[in-house]
Parts: structure tokens; sequence; C-alpha cells
């Protein structure tokens, strides 16, 4: 038997067809000229790009969700990275404990972190702000870069870290100079995944934001509530495009299934 | 004192141990192998020696400044990995830099090092290529070259050669053996290679399941083992099971031998093949010699030896003749003749 | 490396996941423990008569049938789909194999409501479904497809399936090809062999990529929010619903310790499944 046969070759791409008809239809609308969702549009425009230009809500909920992001990742690098380098190569006693404990936050549904987090940061007055929507989403994404980075410092041979030593390089010399680039490329799939992680949360977001600071999902999400036209379609070309390149990058770089699988 | 002295050094990885007792003494200039099985702990020495383990008992001096606890990276030995371990992201001549520039030594001075450096493992121009873009042979001599440019108090080899062909292992051990005596560099390799061992070093320890055996000159390893296990490991031998006559002397396939039979308990003679000659079955045979008659099962030739295999009235002898003398023909008997002095008894092994 | 001073690099990751994560969920289950008073604010006290009321409600009940069920349907539905595409994947030879996984995870990578807004765009009023239907002139008037529970089981299947593809190439690891061409050579057809020697060795994998899609079905807000349109009412809504437009904190605690170990019976079930399989 060679591949896959035609039978089975014929059934997924069925299911190909159907997984990337959403995101085909998406795209397809945001060049509609209607004023409504209406499906094949009548005609084609760019209006509702230009609609998005001049829609000040999903602007600055843009913004918002690109600086939330930029932080948590900063944030989430900073803490994780020295984590996983830890809980890799360290060889002290507990370890695998401890590994279970940074990774449990994944195993929680975010329904229950937001709603655990909501109640926790009213009182503190931190929901709808920046700092609090910042630590909401590193409840996700610093799990994510531990569990990820640990799995790149340990598939680094001990060899070549051993190697620096006996040359003669300190601890951190052999940090900075060996295992840090050696696993850059990681690191950098790393920070897009985390990235585009803070940028799409939704469920966390929506339990954190008010009116004052809403992110972008956020508002997409009030906006659909209220209204359907293809006013989002044209914001989802956008987001679709940018996950596109963070999705190229990282394949490029680690795999994607190695990435955000287990 | 010796210039490197290992004494009583101890290592246990949970419920196994790694190196149980192991102590040896070292002078300056020489090359020792730590010839062994897999597993018998001659890498975890090795890398105890380095600094990348630490001993759970004994001690390490280096010129008389005990290092046992010192880390690796203010030990200043030379270690060269299986895996040559060179850092991928850095050129031929960053990977041999890497430890001077550690060192904080001047950039020209880096530089005029490494060219030297890399001259000497006959790599010259390749200086700007990286690790991947050499050949396994060229990467050896790399993590030679940057084992050797930090002027090493000790070189440390752990089985650099076990990933070239047979034929570039060849030619890096005379290498290897030239540049460790011309430098003078006081030299530990690891070795499941007897061969290796044979012929790069002026000792060879012998290890085994985590202590060593034997110590001594290759001639002393091969003609003297002074264990079974030695004796089994390092070349081949014939295992042949002898028992004592009513006088207390050893009996082989129904023959007086006159060998001195070891005290109490059953054993076994070990012949060495080629130390055997095969005699018409009429011809006498001098004083001090040691003889047995069986029927020729088969010969095979090999090249530069023959293998004849010999059934006598308990067992087999296998025996190497030199290629180019005369084929017994099989199922003729014949004579099996060897010096007395070649037949070393040990006690059997009770399993 | 030293390996006492490497310890210490855990020391400021320790102490957000302590303090962000560990300390707030010991708070949602304290504040399981409080009352709700008759004008709505909450009275601080240790008692189990909110947990008793929750359980009590005929809506919880109906709530939990609701999740069950739009889980149960999600999952079946999406495994359906999903195991094709990752035998597919297991056996293709094609040189594209790579680009073709990323397609199939893909979507998990994109924001959940770009791809609710794109199932509203097809199965919608006016949407490609009924629009193809009726210029077919199957249908007259367009059938309701979201807003409802068929919409939020198709949303739903869709945003479960990636995650079930990855499982299920995870768990292929075993099925050896050689086992299936053993099979072929021994004279069974095609059909014959998957039935009889790939279906079965790919259990396992079946049953813990269907827990851990249920588990997702379960806990999922988005997609149960907007494509049921205010409709479809399961515990996840619910528990959003008590927490933000309620404020009714010792109620959506509650409910959240109640989903939380109906998802960890849910779990322990299929791995119990996928163990017993496997023998």
């Amino acid at each position: 038997m060679n591949g896959a046969g035609r039978v089975l070759s014929s059934l997924a791409g069925l299911v190909y067809a159907l997984i990337l008809a959403p995101i085909a239809i998406v795209v397809a609308l945001a060049f509609s000229a209607d004023n409504f969702i209406l499906f094949p549009p009548s005609g084609y425009s760019l209006r509702w790009f230009r609609a998005l230009g001049a829609h000040g809500p999903l602007l600055s909920a843009l913004w918002l969700s690109v600086q939330i992001a930029s932080v948590v990742t900063v944030l989430s690098l900073v803490i994780g990275v020295p984590a996983a380098l830890a809980l890799a190569k360290g060889r002290f006693s507990g370890r695998d404990a401890l590994t279970n404990f940074f990774l449990a936050p994944l195993l929680l549904p975010t329904l229950i972190t937001g709603l655990a987090l909501l109640l926790f940061f009213t009182p503190l007055r931190l929901t709808a702000t920046l700092p609090g929507l910042v630590l909401g989403h590193m409840t996700v994404t610093v799990p994510f870069v531990i569990r990820m980075m640990t799995t790149a410092f340990s598939t680094l041979p001990d060899d070549i870290e051993a190697a620096a030593a006996t040359l003669g390089a300190e601890p951190w010399r052999v940090v900075r100079r060996v295992t840090l680039p050696l696993v850059t490329p990681g690191l950098i799939a790393c920070a897009c995944l985390c990235f585009l992680l803070s940028f799409d949360e939704t469920v966390i977001s929506l339990f954190l934001s008010g009116p004052r600071a809403a992110t972008l999902p956020v508002e997409m999400v009030r906006y659909v509530e209220g209204r359907t036209d293809p006013l989002v379609a044209a914001l989802s070309v956008v987001l679709i495009v940018a996950t596109l390149i963070v999705v190229i990058i990282v394949e490029r770089l680690v795999g994607i299934a190695r990435a955000v699988g287990k | 004192m010796s210039y490197l002295e290992l004494s009583g050094l101890q290592k246990r990885y949970r419920d196994a141990v790694a190196v149980d007792d192991v102590s040896l003494s070292v002078e300056k200039g020489e090359a020792v192998a730590l010839l062994g099985p897999s597993g018998c702990g001659k890498t975890t020495t090795l890398r105890m020696l380095a600094g990348l383990v630490d001993p759970d008992r004994g001690a390490i001096r280096l010129d008389g400044a005990e290092v046992t606890r010192l880390p690796a990276h203010k030990r200043n030995m030379g270690y060269v990995f299986q895996s040559y371990a060179l850092f991928p992201h850095l050129s031929v001549a960053r990977n041999v830099g890497f430890g001077l520039e550690e060192r904080r030594v001047a950039k020209a001075e880096i530089a005029r090092r490494v060219v030297e450096a890399l001259a000497m493992v006959r790599l010259s121009g390749l200086d700007q290529r990286r690790p991947r873009e050499l050949s396994g042979g060229q990467q050896q001599r790399v993590a030679l070259a940057r084992s050797l440019v930090i002027r090493p108090s000790v070189l440390l080899l752990d089985e650099s050669l076990s990933n070239l062909d047979a034929k570039l292992r060849d030619t890096m051990r005379h290498e290897i053996r030239s540049i460790q005596r011309s430098l003078g560099i006081t030299t530990l390799f690891v070795t499941h290679d007897q061969v290796e061992a044979l012929t790069m070093c002026d000792r060879i320890a012998v290890m085994h399941r985590g202590r060593i055996a034997q110590i001594g000159s290759p001639e002393d390893i091969y003609e003297r083992p002074a264990t079974r296990f030695v004796a089994e490991f390092v070349g081949r031998a014939n295992a042949l099971p002898a028992t004592r006559d009513a006088e207390g002397r050893v009996v082989l396939w129904g023959e007086r031998l006159p060998v001195a039979a070891p005290a109490g308990g059953e054993f076994d003679l070990f012949v060495r093949p080629q130390r055997i000659r095969i005699l018409p079955i009429s011809e006498p045979v001098a004083d001090g010699m040691a003889r047995v008659t069986g029927k020729v099962l088969r010969s095979v030739f090999v090249g530069d030896h023959v293998e004849v295999l010999v059934e006598g009235a308990a067992g087999q002898i296998q025996v190497e003749l030199q290629s180019g003398t005369a084929l017994p023909q099989e199922g003729a008997e014949v004579a099996l003749v060897w010096r007395a002095r070649d037949t070393l008894p040990f006690p059997r092994e009770t399993a | 490396m030293s390996d006492a001073r490497l310890k210490w690099l855990l020391l400021p990751a320790g102490l957000f996941v302590l303090a962000v994560y560990a300390w707030p969920t010991l708070g949602l289950f304290r504040n399981a423990f409080n009352e709700t008073g008759p004008t709505g604010a909450m009275v601080e006290t240790w008692s189990l008569k909110t947990t008793a009321e929750v359980l009590a409600d005929s809506f919880t009940f109906e709530l939990t049938l609701n999740s069950l069920w739009l889980s149960l349907s999600a999952t079946l539905l999406a495994l359906a789909l999903s195991y094709p595409v990752a035998l597919f994947l297991f056996r293709t030879n094609s040189r594209f194999r790579g680009l073709l996984a990323v397609v199939a995870i893909m979507p998990m990578l994109i924001s959940g409501v770009v791809r609710v807004f794109g199932w509203l765009a097809i199965l919608g009023d006016r949407g490609l479904v009924n629009s193809l239907a009726q210029s077919f002139g199957l249908i007259t008037a367009p059938m309701k497809l979201v807003f409802n529970w068929t919409g939020v089981t198709i949303g739903l299947a869709e945003s479960i399936m990636p995650y079930m593809i990855l499982a299920l190439l995870a768990g292929f690891g075993q099925l050896d090809r050689t086992l299936e061409e053993a099979s072929r050579s021994l004279g069974a057809t095609p059909m014959r062999t998957f039935l009889r020697v790939t279906l079965p060795l790919s259990l396992p994998a079946l049953a813990l990529a269907a827990g851990l899609g249920f588990v997702l079905s379960m806990s999922a807000y988005i997609t149960p929010k907007l494509l049921g349109g205010g409709r479809v009412f399961v515990l996840a809504t619910e528990i959003f619903e008590q927490a933000t437009t309620n404020t009714n904190w010792p109620v959506a605690s509650v409910l959240a310790i109640y989903t939380l170990v109906l998802l960890l019976l849910l779990l322990a079930a299929s791995n119990l499944a996928a163990r017993g399989l496997k023998r």
C-alpha cells in the first residue's frame, strides 16, 4: 500500500474544503459592495476597508490589542524563558512536580480562569485596565512559553554546553554564547505565537474588559452581536493575513505542529 | 607524587554504581587509555576529571593541587567529545578560538594561535566554514584543535574516533598520537576499541564494572592479563576447561601439560590462537611445550591470516596461522603445540 | 551550569503563577461558599446554601443536558470529519504533506470570532447554503441554520477539529503501516483491512481525541454565544451571564466548579476508555 489511497484522499479533500470554507468566505465577503451579509455578494468593492479605516472604536481596540500583546509577549518571555531553562537543564529534586505546577494553567478552560480573574481583579480595581488585561493574558502565555521553551532547551545536546564549560566559559557565559543562540529560532517562533495568543484571546478579555478598555476580539464580539455587515469581514482579512505571517514564520523556524502540539 | 592523581573515585546513579573506587596515577606527558566495554564507568571517570560530573567520593589532584570540586570552566582540561560537540552557530575559527576568547586573550594573539592550531590538525583554509559543512573527520580535527589551543593541563578524549570509518580512524590514530607526543601533553583516552588503546597509549587501564581490573603497558595487558576478564576482553583467547590429576598437575584433553595449576576450584586455560602451532602428530616436542592432539574441523581464509578449528577430546581450539603457511587437511589428525608459559590459568567464573 | 543556582530562575514565573493563577483560582472556590443577599449584594460567609440552590434548580439540570448534548453532537461530528484527515496526513506520501498539516491545524490560530463570522456568512438566512439551495429551487423560504443548535453544533465542531486532528496524529504513532500491508498480503480487501486492522488499532487515539473534543466543547463560550444568538443556553454561557450581567458571583463560582467537576469526570472516563481499548 502506497500513500493514502483514492477514497481517503477524496474524503480528506472534502473535509479540507469544510475547514477552509469559513475563512475563504470571510475573505470574499470583505470585498463585498453590499450593505449586509449576502453570499455571493452582488458586487465587489473596497468600501468596507475604507469604512474600517474610519471606525474609531475598532481601530482603538486594535491599537489596545497590539499594545497588550506586545507587553504580554515581552513579559512572558522574560519570566518564562528562565523558568524553562531551569526546568530543562536543572537536576534538582521535585523538577517534575514543578513542571506540572507551571503547566497547570493550560489545563483549566479560560472560562474558569477568566471568572477567577474577574473575582480577583474587581476589588483591586484592575478590571478594564491595561495591567489587568496583560496579567490576565499572561495566565495563558506564560505556561505556553514555559512548555514550548522547555522542549526547545531539552532537545539541545548537553555535550555542546559541556564543551563550552570545558573551554573555560562560566555558566552564564555558556547560556549567553551557546544555549541562547542555539534556541533563537525557537525563541522567535515562541514570541510570535505568544503575541498571537494574546492578540486573539477572547474569553478572558470578555471577563476583564469594560467600556473603557476593550480589546479587538471583544469589540468584534460586541459588533457582531449588534449588527451583521461586512465590516467585520474586512477586519478579519487583516487578522487572517497577520495570522498567516505568524504561521509561516513559525513553520519555517520550528514547525507549527510541534509548536502548538504537546 | 604524580602529575595527575585519581584516588578512590566513586559515582552512583540512583541504584547503580557507575564508578566504584577508581585510583590512577598519570605522569606528565603520559598517554593513558581507559579501556573497557560500554557501561564499565570509563566515560563517567573521564567526565569527573573534566568537572562535568561530581564524584560522590574520592579526590582528583592535578600538579599537586586538589581540583575535585572545581567547576569545569576553571579546570583547563581539553575535552574532545564523542559527538565532537562543535558549536553549530560559529565558524571553525570561532569554534577553535572559543576557549581563548573566554580567557580574554588579545584578538591578534587569538588569530595567530587559531591559525597555528588549524595548521597542526591540517585544516588550514577551512577557518570560515561552519561545522555542518565539514566531513566527520574534519569535524573531529576541529574538536581536537579547539581542545589543544587552550594549552590544557590534560587532554581528555572520549571515544573520539568511534564515529569515523575504519580507514580514517587509522589515520587519525597516528596523527593524534604524534601530536600528543610532540606536544608532550598528558592525555587520557576513553575507548572500547583495544587496537586504539594498544597503539595510542603508554599505559592502559582496563576497566570492568566500575573498577580498574588491570593497569599496565600494552604489552603487559596483552601478554600478562591479570584477570580472566582482561584476558577475554583484550585480544582473543581460547578458554579451555582443564582438570588436575592426582599429583596436582594440569590435564587438558587427556594430556598432561607442564603448567602450574592455580590453587583450588575449577579453572580454564587461556591460550591465544596465534601462539599455537600445528604440527604432524608424529613430531616430538621440546621441554616446556604444551601439546594436545585433535582433528582439523575446518580452515577459513581471512586474508592476512587463516583460522583453523581443531576438535579434540573435550572441546575445540581455534588456531590462527599466518597466510602463506601450508594449510592442514580437513579431517587430519594433528598435534597442537604452544609454549607452556603462553598458557594462562584462570579460575572458572561462577555465574 | 550548576544545578542549585538554576532553581532561582523559576522564582519570577513561580510567583506569577501563584499570585495571578493559583490564588485567584482559590478565590473562586472561596466565592462558592458565599451567598447572595435579597438585594443582590454578595454576603461573605461559609455556607453551602448557594451550592444547594444551584444544584436543586431545574435550570441547572437543563443547562447540563444542553451542554452534554451539544458537546456530544459536536464531538461526534468533529470526530467523523477529523478521522479521515488525520489518517490521510498519517498515510500520504505527498510532498505537500507539511503544508496540508499546517492548513489542517491553522484554524486553531485564527481568531474564533473571525471563524464564527465566516459561519454566519455561510449558514445565515442570506448566506451561501441558503442562496445555493434557493437558486436550485430546493427550498422557498430560507432554512434556519444559525442562532439555533444546528449552527452552534457546526461551528463548535469546526473549532475543535484542529485539536482533534493533532490528538489523532499523536495517537496514530502505534499504527504500524506494515500491519496493514500484512493484512492486504493475506488477501483482505482495503475495506476489510480498514475494518479489521486500522480502525481497531486507532480506537485508543479516537477515545483520547473524543475526550479532548468533549472537554473543549463543554467549556467553549464564544461559539455558543455568537452562533446561538441568545437562544442557546449552556453552562458556559450561564456562567458568563451570572458573572457579568447579573454580577452574581457565588452562583457563577458554583456553576464554574460544577462544570469543572463534570470535565474532570469526562476526562477520566476518556482516559480509562483509551487505556481499556489499548490493552
